[in-house]
C-alpha cells in the first residue's frame, strides 16, 4: 500500500482524538482507548465479560443450483463483546448475506456461527431474544399505524412482558422520535420515518447484541446523527453492535472495529485505530524551517519529504520522540507534530481496488 | 424462550381482521345469501317440482337458504377468501419484509406455521359463520319458512331446532373442507414471496379440477380430487342424514390438510428469509 504524500490527513479529522505524538511510539499509538475489548456486562441479564459476541468460521453461501453465485466465500469473523463493528464493503460484497447467516435467517452452505455463545441456527431460539436487528431495510405492514406495527413486533418478542407491551412500545417510539407520527398509517411514512420505526423495533428491549444493516439509508443529517447517538448509547450500555455500511464516514464516526468485505470475503479486520495506522506510519511536523528540518532528517538517515506547512518523516526506522529530539537539537522550531492517520477511505479504496485489479 | 402462545394468536387475529381486504371480502361474502334470498322471493315462489337444485328448494323453505349459500360459495368464493388469507400469511409477510422480523423475534418456525394456520382457519370460520348467520336471518325474515322448520329433500318436515342443527352441521363440514384448501394454499404460500401466485395456484387448481372431474376417461382420478365429495353438503337436508358422503369427504379433506401442513412445515423449516 502506498501512502499519498501530499495529502495531510483530511479524512483523519473525523477520527476521535488524534493522539499527541509524545504519547505514542510506533508500536503503541494504535490503542487509543477505542480497543473495545474491555467493555463488559450484558444488559439483558447476561454478563459477557470480555468474551466474543459474534464468532463465524468458514462461513460460505452459494445461491442457485445451476448458475451458482458465491455470495459469501469463507468468512471468519470475531467481534469482541462490547465492540462496535463496522462491516464495510461496496454494494454486492456480501454484507447483508453474511448478516442474514449470522442471525439464522438463511442457512450457510458451509461454516458455523456462534452468537453470544450459542450456535446458530440450532440454538437461535435461546439467543435471538437478546439480539435486536434491522436487516435489509425496515419491514412493516402499510395498513397498520406505526404503533400498531410495533405492538405486533412486541407481541412476538419473548422478553416483552404482556402487561408492559404498550408502555414499551411508546418508549421505543419516543427514543427514535416518532411519538407524533405513532398513530399514522405506516403507508404514509417517509423513508426516514420507516427507517426509524425499524430501529425502534430492533431496540424494543435492552439487547446484548444489535445488528443494524445500513441503518442510515434514506436518513437526513438529523436522522444520521440520531443513529450515531443511538449506537453510542448502545455502546455505553455495554451492548455489542454490528453495523454495516457502504459509507466510510459512518464507520469512522461510530465504530471501534472494522471488517472490510469484498466479493464475499473479509479482506481486512481489526480495531479501527490500528487499521487507520496503515502499515507506513508517518510523523507530520509543522515548522517554519522546512528546509533545515529536511536536511537534518536526511542527515540523520530518516526518510523525509516536504509537505504543506512542514515536513513528513517516515517512522520506519525510528520513533517519533527521536525525530523530534533530532529536529530540536538542530535548532528547528517545531510548532506542532502529529502522527498522520491514513483515512479509512484511503484504506478502503486501497483494499477494494487491490482485489478488483 | 418463547412469547406466550395466546398472545401470539391474539396478535395474529388482530392483524388478520384489521386487514382491509379481509374485511371487504367478508362483507361481500355476507351479501351472497341476501342476494340468493331476494332473487328467490322476486322470482315468485316454487317453480317446477324438479327441485334437485338447492336454490330451488329455498322458496318457502327459508332455512335451506344458508345451506344453499354455503354450497354455492364453496366452489369458488370461499376458497378464494381462504387462499387470499393464506397468501398474506406467509408470501405476503415475506413480500413486506416482515417475515424476517417474526423469525428474528424469534418465533420458532414450526410455531410460526401453527400461528399462521390458526389465522387462516379463523378467516374460514368467520366467512362460514357470516354466511350462515346472514343466511338464517335472511331465510327467516325475507323468504319465510311457512310455519314449519324445514322441508327436507326426503319429503319429511323438521322442526326449527333440529333444522338449525342441520345448518350447523353443514357449517362445520364446510369449515373442514376449507381448512383443507387453506393448508394447501399455505403450502404454496411458503414457497413463494408473491401472494398472487398463491391465489393463481389455488383458484386455477380448483378450476382445473372442475374440468378434470367432468372427463369420464379420468374417473379413476376422481376419488382423490377434493371437490368430488362437495355435493355431500345436500345430505344434511335428507332425513335421516346419510353419513357416508359427509364422512368420506371430511376424511379426504383431512388428508389434504395433513399433506398441506406437512409441506408447509417442511418448507418453512429450511426457508431462507
Amino acid at each position: 500500500m502506498t501512502s499519498t504524500a501530499s495529502e495531510p490527513g483530511v479524512a483523519g479529522a473525523a477520527v476521535p482524538a488524534t493522539p499527541a505524538v509524545t504519547a505514542g511510539t510506533a508500536g503503541t499509538a494504535g490503542t487509543v482507548g477505542t480497543a473495545g475489548t474491555a467493555v463488559t456486562a450484558g444488559t439483558a441479564g447476561t454478563a459477557l465479560a470480555a468474551g466474543t459476541a459474534v464468532r463465524a468460521r468458514g462461513l460460505r453461501k452459494v445461491f442457485g443450483r445451476r448458475r451458482r453465485t458465491v455470495a459469501v466465500d469463507g468468512i471468519d469473523l470475531d467481534v469482541p463483546a462490547g465492540a462496535v463493528l463496522g462491516v464495510l464493503g461496496p454494494n454486492g460484497s456480501g454484507k447483508t448475506t453474511m448478516i442474514r447467516m449470522l442471525l439464522g435467517l438463511c442457512r450457510p452452505t458451509a461454516g458455523e456461527v456462534e452468537l453470544l455463545g450459542s450456535r446458530i441456527p440450532q440454538d437461535a431460539g435461546d439467543v435471538l431474544p437478546r439480539v435486536g436487528a434491522l436487516v435489509e431495510g425496515p419491514g412493516f405492514h402499510p395498513f397498520l399505524s406505526g404503533r400498531e406495527n410495533l405492538l405486533r413486533c412486541a407481541a412476538f418478542e419473548p422478553l416483552v412482558p404482556t402487561s408492559r407491551m404498550s408502555s414499551i412500545v411508546d418508549d421505543a417510539l419516543a427514543r427514535v422520535g416518532l411519538t407524533d407520527a405513532a398513530r399514522r398509517a405506516y403507508r404514509g411514512y417517509s423513508l426516514g420515518m420507516k427507517q426509524r420505526l425499524g430501529l425502534a423495533a430492533a431496540l424494543l428491549v435492552p439487547r446484548d447484541l444489535v445488528v443494524l444493516d445500513e441503518p442510515t439509508n434514506g436518513l437526513d443529517p438529523a436522522g444520521t446523527r440520531d443513529v450515531r447517538r443511538i449506537i453510542a448509547e448502545l455502546r455505553d450500555a455495554g451492548s455489542t453492535v454490528l453495523v454495516s455500511s457502504h459509507l466510510l464516514s459512518e464507520v469512522e464516526a461510530t465504530c471501534t472495529h472494522v471488517a472490510v468485505l469484498q466479493a464475499g470475503a473479509v479482506v481486512a479486520q481489526g480495531a479501527l485505530a490500528s487499521m487507520l495506522e496503515g502499515d507506513q506510519p508517518v510523523l507530520e511536523v509543522i515548522t517554519s524551517d522546512a528546509d533545515l528540518a529536511l536536511a537534518t532528517l536526511r542527515a540523520a538517515g530518516v526518510p523525509a519529504r516536504p509537505c504543506r506547512g512542514g515536513v513528513e518523516a517516515e517512522l520506519l526506522v525510528t520513533t517519533a520522540p527521536a525525530v523530534i529530539a533530532t529536529l530540536v537539537r538542530a535548532g528547528v522550531s517545531v510548532f506542532e507534530a502529529r502522527r498522520r492517520r491514513t483515512g479509512l477511505e484511503e484504506l478502503f479504496a486501497a483494499l477494494t481496488e487491490e482485489g478488483a485489479a | 424462550m418463547n412469547a406466550p402462545l395466546p398472545r401470539l394468536v391474539r396478535s395474529e387475529l388482530r392483524w388478520v381482521f384489521r386487514r382491509p381486504r379481509t374485511i371487504i371480502a367478508l362483507a361481500l361474502l355476507s351479501g351472497l345469501p341476501v342476494a340468493i334470498g331476494v332473487g328467490v322471493v322476486l322470482s315468485g315462489g316454487p317453480r317446477g317440482e324438479d327441485g334437485q337444485s338447492l336454490i330451488a328448494q329455498v322458496a318457502g323453505n327459508g332455512l335451506v337458504l344458508p345451506i344453499a349459500a354455503l354450497s354455492s360459495a364453496l366452489f369458488l368464493l370461499l376458497p378464494l377468501v381462504v387462499s387470499m388469507s393464506a397468501a398474506d400469511a406467509l408470501a405476503g409477510e415475506s413480500a413486506h419484509g416482515t417475515l424476517r422480523g417474526l423469525l428474528l423475534a424469534p418465533l420458532g418456525r414450526v410455531r410460526l406455521v401453527a400461528v399462521k394456520s390458526l389465522g387462516v382457519l379463523a378467516v374460514a370460520v368467520a366467512a362460514v359463520t357470516l354466511i350462515v348467520a346472514v343466511g338464517v336471518s335472511t331465510g327467516l325474515l325475507i323468504v319465510g319458512n311457512g310455519g314449519h322448520g324445514v322441508l327436507t329433500l326426503s319429503g319429511t318436515s323438521l322442526p326449527v331446532l333440529p333444522a338449525l342443527w342441520r345448518v350447523a352441521l353443514a357449517a362445520v363440514w364446510t369449515v373442514v373442507q376449507l381448512s383443507a384448501i387453506g393448508a394447501v394454499a399455505l403450502a404454496v404460500s411458503s414457497v413463494t414471496e408473491h401472494p398472487l401466485v398463491v391465489l393463481a395456484v389455488t383458484v386455477g387448481g380448483l378450476i382445473m379440477i372442475g374440468v378434470l372431474s367432468v372427463i369420464p376417461a379420468l374417473d379413476w382420478l376422481h376419488p382423490v380430487l377434493l371437490p368430488t365429495g362437495w355435493i355431500a353438503i345436500t345430505d344434511v337436508l335428507r332425513d335421516p342424514v346419510p353419513w357416508d358422503g359427509l364422512l368420506s369427504s371430511s376424511y379426504r379433506a383431512a388428508c389434504y390438510l395433513l399433506i398441506g401442513l406437512s409441506l408447509t412445515v417442511a418448507r418453512m423449516v429450511t426457508r431462507d428469509a
